[in-house]
């Protein structure tokens, strides 16, 4: 394995999170429930990276601790290397100018009411990012393959996929290392699915990106990323090439994932029910 | 395309696009004229509303000088209706105005800062509400006596436990968005999100509340008034109008008309401005492409 | 004597003012037959369904012919074509979660539409409603029956739903895409019941997806729509094997495969550039055309008709040399 040469941007390390229950009885102790189960999970620069799970499994929690939004009860955040949450200042807000999310449903992850111009201006100010705000707009528009005149314009006026270039516009505003993408084509179209799937496959390469690609569907999570985890109950169950866990899933959950992927050829085979 | 030739009558429960909109026509031009005549009988009026004028008593309506008459004292209607409209407009819309402020704040509140203030403002307006109306209004008259601002302060305080539920909810909805997701990740502050996103996507149901809320408020007046609690001479109310009234009813019946007509037509057009309001305001039931 | 076919659509057209979502659908599903109907959002395949069950939304008029049981669903009279839902034409919907009475037991709402329907007791259609959860592989029906729906799963929900559409034995069951709101693991259960279902009653299946591989795995024939019209319609295998649209062209190549999954990063899912046009503002000619690639001149001047390939294109795809 190569994993030891590899220099990972961000990093969980044995993260375990546990959220208390009401308490049933009066006199039973309350119960806690474990949402992480000492989770190791990491992305390096340039890499996709997929985690797929099903509704339930703890992807929600996992991207809430990845992002910085939730803070691990046993575990760490390693981001370059620092611990996030017992860093300086300083460094958070490194961490936070370079841990960008893009959302799964592009409609609601823009203010309705917000001129897509100051949409994508909000990292900039928030993040108090200095230079010119101008010319990275412009620039951004240029990645994502937006047109300037998109600016002065609403959020209604675009379609699912070109919201969605645009939330990940936002993201790419602050010059992030890190991508986290949750379920970013699920509510999309399927031929906008592929425009955006190969949008984000082109940033990891062009932007030596670390893309961390959150889904439930194997197989589009399979296209896009390089090495997937696979998480069941709180833990990761498997990680592996995208390949290797089509044609020889290992674990229960793996498998699960696996014969629930639907192809057009296999159901014309017959062979998909 | 023949096709569109055979339609088929909308199976349709509400109403179509053309008639909601002729409605808020109505409703604006309605609201327009009632708050223009408020304004006018500040400025002019036909005669003093409150100078008796034995000669001329419960003359009928058209006559010369009198356009809609004159009650059982001789004073002229029409004035008393203009000045009765400016007590509405400012009692209405005071009471909705305040409700307004606090039950904003309080709403938005409630909605973004944690279970704890969520908790106690929805319990205290539980409770606010819980006290009808009317006995917040006869005990405040009591204590500190009858009049306008008596009434605003009570329509205030009947008002605004509704309107911070409505606004809490919007605002409940609107943090549920994943857009509100975002500005937290860039850092943003609770107060900032509030006013930069949540305030402007509620601005049109905060609007919508408040003609309805006039128009309870008009009506809510009225009623006060009829009861001898609200407003008294020499400002005049159309409730007390319909209070003297009654008590010419069968000598002189449509005494009792002109202030019911009043309030009715007020009403009626601050909610259908309301209801059009609503249907144009709010962004999902605005037309998209598909 | 030959039965008429579970629906005959003629020319519909349905629409809002002067915007119409569908121009012009025609198509034919015989008894027992299973017919996909693909498209995008904005497509118009799903008002086309609601047009089917004479649900059009508010407004919204519907023109043109469907045949169904005898009668012409178009002209039907609200009164007449509420009796008929749940009888001979049923529908499932996406989002179980909204489609159940969230206050009354599951159990009770399945009797409810087989009491409402046939002339049966109480007890006889709870009857029949324990049989169909038995048949849609519930675990402990009786318990089952009396949960609430905020109990149950979505799955569970879904199954309920179609034990719904097939109480009463409807000739044609129409589903939108019944399993988009579904955990991944549980949809292939729900479209292997929906499918055996509608296999055992001879009950004729319009599946209204944008998931091909549903349709492929559901379906006999298909129809890809596109901007409310029919762009390809033809049987499954030869429309999904070699497609002569270039729409449906696309269609498959932005799904991603075992062939596209390369390592390296190689390999590109083809994807359709441009977006489905509105509704308010379509292209002259064939809509397809601002995104096609092989569109002409008279692509851009001819609205083309489905031919006898089945595709309504000019240009259609060659096809495949194998």
């Amino acid at each position: 394995m190569t994993l030891s040469t590899r220099d990972p941007i961000l990093a969980m390390q044995g993260v375990t999170q546990s959220y208390g229950l009401q308490r049933t009885s009066l006199f039973a102790p309350p119960s806690s429930f474990k949402v992480l189960d000492s989770i190791d999970f990491d992305v390096c620069a340039g890499e996709a990276v997929g985690l797929v799970g099903e509704s339930g499994a703890g992807k929600t929690t996992l991207t809430r601790i990845l992002i910085g939004m939730e803070r691990p009860q046993q575990g760490r955040l390693i981001f370059e290397g620092n611990d996030v949450w017992s860093a300086t200042p300083a460094e958070r807000e490194r961490f936070r100018r370079s841990v960008q999310m893009v959302l799964q449903n592009p409609r609601s992850s823009l203010d309705p009411r917000m001129r897509i111009g100051t949409a994508l201006l909000e990292p900039m100010r928030s993040l108090r990012i200095e230079g010119d705000h101008i010319k990275r707009l412009h620039e951004v528009l240029e990645q994502v393959g937006l047109d300037k005149s998109a600016l002065e314009r609403f959020p209604h006026e675009f379609s699912g996929g070109q919201l969605q270039r645009i939330a990940i516009a936002r993201a790419l505003m602050p010059n992030p290392r890190v991508l986290v993408a949750d379920e970013p084509v699920s509510a999309l179209d399927v031929s906008i699915q592929a425009q955006v799937l190969n949008l984000l496959r082109d940033l990891v390469r062009d932007l030596n990106l670390g893309l961390v690609f959150i889904a439930h569907d194997l197989s589009v999570v399979a296209y896009t990323t390089s090495r997937v985890s696979v998480i069941a109950a709180g833990r990761i169950v498997e990680v592996g090439q995208p390949v290797e866990l089509f044609t020889r899933p290992t674990a229960a959950a793996t498998r699960n994932l696996v014969d629930a992927v639907l192809t057009v050829e296999a159901g014309l085979e017959g062979k998909a029910l | 395309m023949s096709a569109i030739a055979t339609n088929k009558p909308a199976k349709s429960r509400r109403r179509p696009r053309w008639l909601s909109n002729t409605a808020l026509l109505l409703g604006i031009v309605i609201s327009v004229a009632f708050l223009a005549i408020a304004l006018l009988s500040a400025f002019y009026l036909p005669h003093n509303p409150n100078v008796p004028r034995i000669p001329d008593r419960l003359l009928p309506a058209g006559s010369p000088g009198y356009v809609l008459g004159t009650d059982v004292l001789g004073r002229d209607i029409l004035s008393q209706l203009m000045v009765g409209a400016r007590t509405s407009l400012l009692v209405g819309a005071g009471g909705a105005l305040i409700s307004l402020i606090i039950g904003t704040v309080a709403g938005l509140s409630a909605a973004a800062f944690g279970r704890i203030a969520d908790e106690t403002i929805s319990r205290g307006a539980d409770i606010l509400l819980s006290i009808p109306g009317i006995v917040t209004a006869l005990v405040l008259a009591a204590t500190i006596g009858s009049g306008a601002l008596t009434t605003v302060l009570a329509l205030s305080a009947f008002f605004t436990p509704s309107f911070t539920r409505v606004i809490r909810s919007a605002a409940m909805s609107v943090l549920q968005e994943d857009f509100i997701t975002a500005a937290r990740l860039y850092g943003r502050p609770t107060w900032f999100i509030l006013l930069r996103h949540i305030l402007p996507n509620v601005a049109g149901v905060i609007i919508v509340q408040f003609t309805l809320f006039f128009a309870a408020g008009i009506l809510t007046e009225a009623g006060l008034s009829y009861l001898g609690v609200g407003v008294t001479r020499p400002s005049i109310s159309w409730g007390m109008m319909l209070n003297e009234a009654q008590q010419q009813v069968g000598i002189s019946s449509p005494l009792a008309m002109w202030p019911g007509l009043a309030i009715v037509t007020v009403v009626l057009g601050l909610n259908l401005l309301g209801d059009g309001l609503r249907d144009v305001l709010d962004p999902r039931l605005s037309r998209r492409g598909a | 004597m030959t039965l008429a076919p579970a629906i005959e659509v003629h020319d519909l057209v349905v629409g809002y003012d002067a915007l119409n979502a569908v121009r012009g659908v025609s198509f034919t599903l015989p008894r027992g037959g299973r017919m996909g109907l693909v498209g995008e959002s904005g497509s118009g395949k799903s008002m086309t369904a609601l047009a089917l069950m004479g649900l059009s939304p508010t407004g919204w008029h519907a023109a043109g012919q469907v045949l169904h049981d005898g009668v012409d669903l178009i002209t039907e009279t609200d009164t007449s074509f509420s009796k008929r839902r749940g009888r001979t034409i049923s529908m499932v919907f996406q989002d179980p979660m909204s489609s159940l009475n969230p206050v009354r037991r599951v159990g009770d709402q399945i009797a409810d539409v087989i009491h409402r329907h046939s002339k049966v007791s109480r007890r006889e259609a709870m009857k029949q409603a324990l049989d169909l959860m038995v048949q849609m592989n519930m675990p402990r029906p009786e318990q089952l029956a009396r949960s609430y729906p905020h109990q149950i799963s979505g799955g569970q929900k879904q199954r309920i739903m179609i034990a719904m559409a097939l109480a009463c034995y409807p000739q044609l069951i129409i589903a939108d895409e019944p399993t988009t709101a579904l955990d991944v693991t549980v949809q292939k259960q729900v479209l292997r019941l929906l499918n055996a279902a509608a296999r055992d009653r001879n009950t004729a299946l319009l599946m209204i997806t944008h998931d091909l591989p549903v349709i492929a795995a559901m379906c006999d024939t298909v129809a890809v729509m596109y901007a409310g019209r029919i762009v390809e319609h033809g049987p499954v295998q030869e429309v999904f094997r070699s497609p002569r649209h270039h729409y449906t062209r696309g269609l498959l190549d932005s799904q991603p495969t075992m062939d596209n999954i390369a390592l390296d990063g190689s390999s590109r899912l083809g994807s359709i550039p441009g977006m489905v046009p509105p509704l308010h503002n379509l292209p002259t000619g064939c809509a397809f055309h601002p995104r096609c690639a092989a569109a002409s001149e008279k692509c851009r001047a001819e609205m083309p008709e489905l031919g006898a390939n089945g595709a309504a294109c000019w240009h259609p795809v060659k096809e495949k040399a194998e």
